[in-house]
């Protein structure tokens, strides 16, 4: 990683006020957690996967990019310029530059509009200045981007006309017509049958070389991120819990959340024999957390300093980060997953 | 003698005149003990398969032809009052989504106490420590019978489905994609809760779900589902490793595993059938790149082709998965 980020964010926090309910003038307002301190870059033409359970922050950390939402603290620099201190005015480039792809198409799009006003509806905001001809030549050469065929064809439909894989080609045909640099897509094919999830990505993909787009994708899916990204980044509670390239990280694992999460995934295979690692209870509400490690209360591999300290993110080599007080020990006993496959 | 036996079961829906062929001459066993993964994308029929067995379609749905045999008596036979004392007793359901399972202003005891007392003669003060005992065994402190389900987390809401569930003994219990909502952690406790208690009380399970990689690693046998007909069931390993169907072929290579060495994931061109006017003979045919004039034709046999390897397909057993004709 040594070219100029597209993306840099910088101890970024998004705190949530608790709602006051009856005696809570008994104590101050308290505070969600949902993103606490969070620090990467993303470089161009990379896809990167912000993966993690639900409650770990992945979807208000991609919004609070986006300034849907405003982030508490911290700094968000998108080609190389300051995207906190941006006006109104100023954020609608930008937003022009950074799409979002949503997860349920069905939800996303509007049942009463066609096709076509669905496809060229941020034009119409985003570029107020372009004639209906010209809208018109850009959605059908976005659905044929999408290879939805014949264009114009699709573009006089309704949603409701398509299946679920050709709606979210429309989702990714909106997002492209106003030439976005960046695409943030969250959980885009988590609604998708398996046997059309695929389609999808790989037509992301192409898209991706075509127009040198850079992405990122929110997942709760480790296997399925295995297949979308060169990069991982693991959000426990709204902090990363370690980050690298996606097979070093799966493969090989180092945070105890990592190992236990990865080791939890289910494969597609009834003879693969797989070690569980079980940790106890549930992901908590990020509410007045403690100054310490915050998976500390369900690791199952901590010392002293865990409970006086949040860890920060150490660099392991030269694009792996991970934070664990105690990851260069357990380096050391060479505490590995490995994988057993009895194939007949 | 299975304890569950479906025998050609057809079930359809109706839109006015037009029926939809939700589910089409399925036929399946599971034994004591036993765990058949029923798995297939939506649409498949195999949430209208569970609701047969339970009888509880919708009101446009109806059983048109087929036999439920469970422990030799006929399901499909039984009137509305007598499937009601059945119900709970005799099988039982667990929902996939937990947070719509439970009445949300009533306490979850009382909820599961009801359930209980509906079926069973017995007062309240028996009913409240069975449930108690009940919520030990899927391990949640049994003060909590007396919360609201909003204080329950996703997990906790799971284990106290389950435990209504089981709260009158039954022989059978079908999961309706039991932990779909759930994260991966949390997915792999509550599925070896049930198994636990599978073991435990010698239950027969119904797994259903979409989800492959659950399916194989918790499923004794293995039926896989396409536009309502199954196409192929076996054990796991016999579905999973000596597949004999296309379609089974096809949709496991599209499911990614984060382990083992990444292969390229395959995809299926096409959509599945309309039901309310599927493709004539393999409904499979129209996106299956084996097939043949024979496929559009007749309708292949479900047939056995090893002890227990059934399969629907007219060239089962020989053809080459690594090529693809042209």
């Amino acid at each position: 990683m040594s070219s100029t980020p597209i993306l840099e964010i910088r101890d970024l926090k998004k705190y949530f006020p608790v709602r006051k309910g009856f005696l809570s003038f008994l104590g101050g307002q308290r505070y969600v957690h949902a993103v606490d301190g969070v620090t990467f870059s993303v470089q161009p033409g990379d896809s990167l996967v912000i993966a993690g359970e639900s409650g770990s922050g992945k979807t208000t950390l991609a919004r609070t990019i986006l300034r849907l939402i405003e982030p508490t603290a911290g700094s968000i620099r998108f080609q190389n310029e300051d995207v906190v201190a941006m006006t109104p005015e100023e954020l609608r480039p930008f937003r022009q530059k950074m799409q979002l792809i949503f997860q349920n198409p069905f939800e996303a799009i509007d049942p009463r509009h066609t096709i076509h006003e669905v496809v060229s509806e941020p034009l119409v905001i985003l570029d107020p200045g372009s004639t209906e001809d010209e809208r018109e030549s850009r959605v059908l050469s976005a659905l044929e981007d999408v290879r939805l065929i014949p264009a114009d064809d699709f573009a006089r439909r309704y949603p409701h006309e398509l299946s679920g894989g050709q709606l979210q080609r429309v989702a990714i045909a909106r997002s492209l017509i106003v030439n976005p640099t960046l695409v943030i897509a969250d959980e885009p094919v988590s609604m998708l049958d398996a046997s059309i999830r695929t389609e999808i990505m790989n037509l992301m993909s192409d898209l991706q070389k075509e127009y040198g787009l850079t992405y990122i994708f929110i997942t709760h899916d480790l296997a399925q991120a295995r297949y979308i990204g060169e990069y991982i980044i693991i959000l426990y509670l709204g902090r990363i819990m370690e980050m690298g390239p996606m097979e070093e990280v799966l493969q090989d694992p180092i945070h105890p959340y990592t190992q236990a999460l990865i080791s939890n995934v289910p494969v597609p295979d009834p003879t693969e024999e797989r070690d569980r690692i079980d940790i106890p209870g549930e992901t908590p509400t990020p509410i007045d957390l403690p100054p310490e490690c915050r998976f500390r209360p369900r690791c199952q591999d901590f010392d002293e300093l865990c409970s006086e300290d949040e860890p920060v993110l150490h660099q392991v080599s030269e694009d792996r980060f991970v934070a664990c007080h105690g990851w260069e020990a357990r380096r050391k006993k060479k505490h590995k997953l490995t994988y057993s496959s009895d194939t007949k | 003698m299975p304890m569950l036996d479906v025998k050609n079961l057809v079930t359809h829906y109706f839109l006015g005149q037009e029926a939809v062929s939700a589910v089409e001459d399925v036929s399946f066993t599971i034994e004591q003990g036993e765990t058949l993964g029923l798995a297939g994308e939506s649409g498949c029929g195999k949430t209208t398969t569970a609701y047969s067995i339970m009888r509880l379609l919708a009101e446009n749905g109806q059983i048109i032809r087929g036999q439920i045999l469970l422990d030799g008596e006929d399901l499909t036979q039984k009137t509305e009052k007598q499937m009601r004392k059945i119900r709970w007793r005799d099988v039982s359901i667990v929902f996939q989504y937990a947070m719509n399972a439970f009445n949300p202003v009533l306490k979850i005891g009382k909820q599961i106490i009801e359930v209980i007392r509906d079926k069973e003669d017995v007062t309240k003060t028996v009913a409240e420590e069975r449930v108690k005992a009940l919520f030990e065994e899927v391990g949640l402190e049994p003060e909590r019978i007396y919360d609201y389900p909003h204080e329950f987390s996703g997990g906790m809401r799971q284990r106290a489905i389950i435990a209504q569930a089981l709260a009158l003994e039954p022989k059978l219990i079908i999961a309706d994609e039991p932990v779909t909502a759930l994260d991966v952690i949390v997915q792999n406790k509550i599925l070896e809760l049930l198994s636990e208690l599978q073991e435990r009380y010698k239950l027969g399970v119904l797994l259903i779900t979409h989800d492959l990689s659950v399916v194989a690693e918790n499923s004794d046998k293995v039926g896989i589902m396409y536009a309502g007909m199954l196409m192929e069931t076996g054990t796991a390993t016999e579905v999973f490793k000596e597949t004999l169907h296309p379609y089974t072929y096809k949709l496991i290579g599209a499911f990614p595993s984060v382990s083992g060495p990444k292969h390229r994931l395959e995809f299926i061109p096409g959509t599945p059938p309309n039901l309310l006017n599927p493709p004539s003979g393999c409904r499979f045919h129209p996106r299956c790149p084996w097939a043949q004039a024979i496929c559009v034709k007749s309708v292949p046999d479900y047939r056995d082709l090893g002890k227990g390897h059934f399969v629907a397909c007219h060239f089962a057993g020989e053809l080459n998965f690594e090529e693809v004709p042209k």
